[in-house]
């Protein structure tokens, strides 16, 4: 939703050779630079410019597999690395079929489109050479698309790779174009290859194909996804706009092509920097305005509405002014405001205004100098939300009132653009030359698999909804939980009247569960980490089992300062909570009852269990993720259960030094694992089953190639004699598809345990979505398995179910979560590693979720 | 160029850089595409090296020289426990590209004049005036700085310029016969550092070569010299890497302790201080005194409670709250933070002779105070615990956590 997240995703990813900026110092580039780079809008050239600016975004370039593209097409581009893995074909068991038959089938609404092609539909690939040689791409595309025969089909070309849909008559075809200046240039156009419409690259030409048609239905295309300003929501008590648009993607899925779309929002505010300069030094004054200027500013993500690109602020140029003149790229001198005028038609205002300045990620090859480039303040608006205005709870839910849409609203924003698809004329005389068929939405069936039953010391609950459990088990004992007898508590000075009744609570509630609190040796101290940290380290001797902190405030040092003493210098497990959350009376029995479960926890003690059918399974979460402060350390998490009720947890933690997410160290992780498997019950697991979270776009083939072998290799190498068999799913909580089910008239999210394992699925893959999470506002997001490494065998059915099984066992909520248990105490863990600790963790800790 | 994002593989340069032999070798090879009959035969062999980088790109790297340990003259257990080591720390306002000629923006340094005998003997710190902030990275230095430091980086009142504060440090350091003593910072830092070093020595135009080494090495080495075992990196690394003394009294600059900012160039090296002595000068049975470790934090503890109330078995007890928290450390800070140059030391140097109240008797006070209290067992002992694999406690000298 927010620009600036999205920017500094992006700002992460670069590695830190990418960013040119040589000889930026030289002469600022001018702004044209970059427009006419990537923008259409503006008419230059010798040549027949509209094509030209049609066809600049639908670059394509060749390379082995075709598959390298040039423009904004990374998502795509590693959504097709990922594509070539075909990791079904090696699993025998799913080879013919792997839905599952179990459960209550549900019709579920989709946010798929079917696309239709004839049944011989074929792209056809072209090299294009020319005689003379053209080393400008801009004129060999106009040479190209000005040609009569070319003129009436459909074609996408980059100035060197031309994709028709129709064969020309002869393998090799020779034209000759003439250019402004008279010269005549011979091209020569030669069939490469026929490809197929399943093709990586025929899909890519798919996605060039739509983001053409978008942008006749009046879309921007701003990052990946597509907008619409014409049609604004406008939010005017908190100054924003939000661009309603979607992020759209054609791809091959299980039996044909489908185009997925799905809502998506920018949120604009409805200030332009100048006016929030100007703002700023009303209130600020002229003294110091400078530098608070560009403490405010400096970071921020402004979009330019003349080209709608956005830019991140990187500093500010306050002698330059937009009267001053800088050098065109073809040598001339102008200034800003003739710039502007000229090109736009815009007419500054402000002579006095200083310029942003801006670094450009150079798109070629990183080799190339420093650009920069100067923007104008007036014409820059701010996008996204501060940390103010997150931090703004009406704000926010102003916000969320129009983003996040019911099922059904959703449903008539895709209902509206098949629409226009299908009704703008210049959009389906694009579709037609190409010969694609924009069909109707896709509606499938899935299965809703039974509600699980919920294992407590002497009881079993059937919950009313799997979503929350809470009321359900709230006189239960759990399943086991070691005394806690000897304990500190630390609270702050001020915190000393909440501490005695939350205290009491907590006994009570502890003793009503079975959880025996005894009561802790209470050091109040002053309201300062130094003072926090050195209480910590002049009482915990060995035989403290826990160290609970009453912070005064949420502010991050103290956290930090106590749980990275406490996770690798001196490690006890240690609860902190926020003396402001003790203050809300009315609560204080549930705040007091999860307390004391996350408690339970760190000291190694078990809540509840749902039914395992298998006997001796070991289920594995490995989740990766950076470290805060070092971006080229990655933090992997690993988390496997040690006994064969999956209620305990063994789980560890390693920094390696790598800039891809993935993992060196499984090897050591699962041996360590196996042999705590071992201690405790005397034998190895039977069966491995490895739930893999944080791959990204593209990793899959790393995943599969280089991860999988280190589990395997462990896996079988630990006892010849009985060697366990392993799984490896790939869990991913983004993905495209959405699903609504139709409930009296109108839609609906589908129901809990809602299993697709059909038609939205890839053919390639052994793979399926589940539903395991309640949304109570907007549209629920489905879960996307793929299972990528399978010796166990097991049924589609049972992998499916103990899957959904696996949601219901994380210890910190007492309901279903989006993802199997392991992966989210993977992820907690791999969390506290790199927001606080940075560092691994004690293994003295490994046995119990200290991390929780 | 259609194909500037070619798809640049280990191959393309692979055979880039094997364009030159080739041409020696009178092929005509202009440019890759041409080379790439000759190399693939090559490009099969299985022993190739195969850079990852285009080799332009890859930054200088300074070659790592193993640990010279007879700059030491290591004679025997008391030359090393006399001999002086300075640790020394560069913070920069975050790390620029490679290509960019200014690779780092030195903001802040600290060192401190070491050994195992006496402890931290001198410390010196100052803030560094970065200069002008290349154009178009602002954010990236602000966002760094905000990441770790916290410096300003414009504007900053009490930065220095370079040749100031190179000077005060070559004085700082201060040979008496010519021969520049070796300094040590982490390795992690040591490219840093070692930058920041040369750059300011280009910008004051003073010339002095500085030999920078490793603490991680001059850790094996004085353990080698010691016990004629090689410790593992990796329990040199986690003896180094200890996150108890964060916090402690004395350690951080002023500005940085007043901000309540952790990453502080002083703190740095006095924490290598801490752990060096902490871990290896318990070995040769030195007393730990408060120039070694803060001792004062701990020693605190149970005479000058800083207002903290024990309660046990939920009944009030009130300890002596008289003394007010932490005036303990406001005092030793006055004198040491203060900027102007005092006497024949530089500005910023703080001689930790001069207040020698806690020095020497600090362990004997500890003792005397752990004595009085069961509750100080478990304080040090991760120290402990990564000495375990090398040092049997029976052996005489214990660490610092080992005494109670």
């Amino acid at each position: 939703m927010s620009g600036r997240a999205r920017v500094r995703a992006r700002g992460i990813a670069r590695s830190p050779g990418a960013a040119g900026v040589g000889r930026m110092q030289a002469s600022p580039q001018p702004p044209s630079v970059d427009l006419s780079d990537s923008e259409g809008s503006c008419s230059r050239g010798p040549v027949d410019a509209n094509k030209i600016s049609q066809q600049r975004k639908e670059t394509v370039s060749p390379g082995d597999t075709g598959s390298t593209f040039v423009e904004g097409g990374m998502k795509i581009r590693q959504d097709f690395v990922d594509l070539d893995i075909c990791t079904r074909e090696k699993l025998a068991h799913v080879r013919d079929c792997k839905t599952g038959s179990s459960g209550i089938p549900v019709k579920l609404a989709t946010n798929l489109f079917q696309l239709d092609l004839p049944q011989d539909w074929q792209l056809y690939q072209y090299h294009v050479t020319y005689s003379p040689d053209l080393a400008s791409r801009r004129l060999r595309i106009a040479l190209l698309y000005g040609h009569h025969k070319l003129s009436n089909k459909a074609k996408a070309f980059d100035g060197a790779i031309l994709f028709l849909s129709q064969q020309l008559e002869e393998k090799v075809t020779e034209l000759s174009s003439e250019t402004q200046r008279g010269e005549t240039v011979k091209i020569t156009i030669t069939l490469t290859r026929k490809l197929p419409s399943s093709s990586p690259v025929s899909i890519q030409v798919f996605n060039i194909i739509f983001k053409k048609i978008l942008k006749k239905l009046s879309m921007y295309q701003i990052g990946r996804n597509f907008y619409k300003p014409s049609e604004p929501l406008k939010i005017p008590q908190h100054k924003l706009t939000l661009w309603p648009g979607f992020a759209v993607s054609i791809a091959y899925f299980e039996s044909r092509l489908l185009f997925s779309a799905d809502v998506s929002f920018k949120v604009l505010r409805n200030e332009t920097v100048l006016e929030f300069m100007s703002d700023l030094c009303h209130r600020a004054g002229a003294s110091g305005f400078t530098q608070m200027c560009e403490k405010q500013l400096i970071g921020l993500i402004v979009l330019t509405r003349y080209n709608n690109k956005t830019y991140r602020v990187d500093d500010i140029d306050w002698s330059v002014r937009v009267t001053h003149s800088f050098q065109k790229r073809d040598g001339t001198e102008i200034t800003y405001v003739d710039y502007y005028k000229e090109q736009y038609d815009i007419t500054l205002s402000d002579l006095n205004q200083p310029v942003l300045v801006s670094l450009l990620k150079s798109k070629r090859n990183d080799s190339a100098e420093a650009r920069v480039v100067h923007l104008i303040p007036e014409l820059c608006f701010l996008t996204g939300l501060s940390d103010q205005a997150t931090s703004d709870f009406q704000l926010m839910k102003a916000v969320a009132e129009e983003t996040r849409l019911s099922p059904m609203g959703r449903q008539q924003r895709l209902a509206r653009l098949a629409d226009d698809i299908q009704r703008n004329k210049d959009a389906r005389f694009e579709l037609e030359t190409w010969g694609l068929h924009f069909g109707s939405q896709m509606s499938l069936t899935g299965r809703v698999v039974p509600p699980e039953k919920i294992l407590l010391q002497d009881h079993i609950c059937q919950p009313m909804s799997a979503a929350d459990w809470s009321k359900d088990i709230r006189t239960c004992k759990i399943l086991s939980a070691q005394a806690l007898e000897k304990w500190l508590l630390l609270c702050g000075s001020r915190a000393e009247n909440v501490t005695e009744s939350f205290l009491s609570c907590l006994r009570r509630v502890g003793s009503s569960m079975g959880f025996g609190v005894g009561y802790p040796k209470i050091i109040k101290v002053q309201e300062n980490p130094a003072a926090f940290l050195r209480a910590i380290q002049q009482h915990v001797d060995p035989g403290v089992q826990l160290v609970m902190c009453i912070l005064p405030s949420n502010q991050k040092n103290y956290y930090d300062a106590i749980k990275k003493y406490l996770s690798t210098d001196c490690p006890v497990p240690s609860q902190c909570v926020l003396a402001r959350t003790l203050n809300k009376q009315g609560m204080m029995m549930s705040i007091a009852t999860k307390i004391a479960m996350q408690m339970t926890c760190k000291l190694g003690g078990e809540l509840w269990a749902v039914e395992i059918p298998l006997k001796s399974l070991m289920v594995v979460g490995i989740d990766v993720c950076k470290d805060a402060f070092s971006k080229n350390m990655a933090v992997v998490g690993f988390v496997a259960s040690v006994n064969p009720q999956v209620t305990r947890w063994f789980s560890r933690c390693i920094l390696q030094r790598t800039t891809a997410d993935v993992a060196d160290c499984l090897k050591v992780f699962m041996t360590g694992a196996l042999n705590k498997w071992y201690k405790y019950n005397h034998s190895l697991p039977a069966r491995v089953i490895v739930y893999r979270d944080g791959v990204g776009d593209g990793q899959l083939k790393t995943v599969n190639e280089y991860e999988v072998p280190q589990l395997l290799s462990t896996v079988t190498e630990s006892h010849s004699n009985t060697s366990s068999r392993l799984s490896v799913v790939v869990v991913r909580k983004r993905c495209m598809p959405r699903f609504f089910t139709e409930r009296n008239h109108t839609l609906q999210n589908p129901p809990l345990g809602t299993v697709v394992d059909s038609e939205a699925t890839r053919r390639e893959w052994y793979d399926f979505y589940l539903i395991s999470q309640t949304a109570c506002r907007g549209t629920v997001n489905p879960t996307y398995y793929n299972v990528i490494y399978d010796d166990n065998g097991l049924k589609p059915d049972h992998m499916q179910r103990l899957t959904f099984k696996m949601c219901h066992l994380y210890y910190n909520w007492q309901g279903l979560i989006s993802i199997p248990a392991p992966c989210q105490y993977a992820h907690k863990l791999t969390f506290l590693v790199a927001q606080s600790i940075h560092k691994e963790p004690s293994l003295e800790l490994a046995n119990s979720l200290f991390y929780l | 160029m259609p194909n500037r994002r070619a798809s640049r593989n280990a191959y393309y340069f692979f055979v880039q850089e094997k364009i030159p032999e080739l041409r020696r070798r009178g092929l005509p090879v202009a440019r890759v595409p041409d080379a790439i009959p000759y190399c693939s035969a090559d490009w099969a062999k299985p022993n190739v090296s195969i850079p990852l980088r285009r080799p332009g790109m890859l930054a200088p790297r300074q070659t790592v020289s193993p640990p010279d340990m007879s700059t030491l003259t290591l004679k025997s257990d008391q030359a090393l426990l006399g001999s002086i080591f300075y640790f020394l720390n560069i913070f920069s306002h975050g790390e620029l590209p490679p290509h960019c000629e200014q690779r780092f923006l030195p903001c802040e340094i600290g060192c401190v004049k070491y050994s195992l005998q006496e402890g931290i003997m001198a410390d010196f710190h100052c803030f560094i005036n970065p200069g002008e902030i290349p154009r178009g990275f602002r954010f990236h230095c602000q966002a760094a700085s905000d990441s770790s430091h916290k410096i300003p980086i414009s504007n900053f009142e009490f930065g220095r310029d370079q040749a100031t504060v190179l000077k005060s440090l070559y004085r700082f350091i201060h040979p008496n016969s010519g021969n520049w003593p070796p300094i040590y910072c982490k390795s992690d830092d040591r490219a840093r550092v070692n930058w920041c070093l040369k750059h300011m020595a280009r910008v004051s135009e003073i010339r002095q070569n500085l030999e920078l080494l490793t603490v991680e090495d001059l850790v094996v080495g004085i353990y080698q010299k010691k016990f004629h075992k090689e410790p593992s990196k990796t329990w040199v690394r986690s003896l180094l890497d200890v996150a108890m003394w964060d916090y402690s009294s004395n350690t951080r600059c002023k500005w940085h302790e007043e901000n309540d900012t952790l990453f502080c160039a002083l703190a740095v090296c006095k924490k290598v201080a801490y752990c060096i002595s902490n871990s290896l000068a318990t070995l040769f049975g030195i007393q730990l005194t408060g120039a070694h470790v803060p001792l004062q934090d701990y020693e605190a503890s149970n005479s000058v409670t800083p207002k903290m109330v024990v309660l046990d078995a939920g009944r009030f007890q009130k300890l002596r709250v008289e003394s007010p928290g932490f005036s303990h450390f406001n005092s030793s800070n006055q004198d040491q933070r203060s900027y102007t140059p005092t006497g024949d030391y530089p500005s910023g140097v703080k001689i930790s002779g001069q207040n020698s109240s806690v020095r020497g008797r600090g362990i004997t006070r500890l003792l005397e105070s752990i004595s009085n209290s069961s509750s100080n067992i478990h304080k040090f002992s991760n120290c402990e615990t990564s000495l375990s694999p090398y040092m049997s406690q029976k052996d005489g000298y214990k660490s610092f956590s080992s005494f109670s």
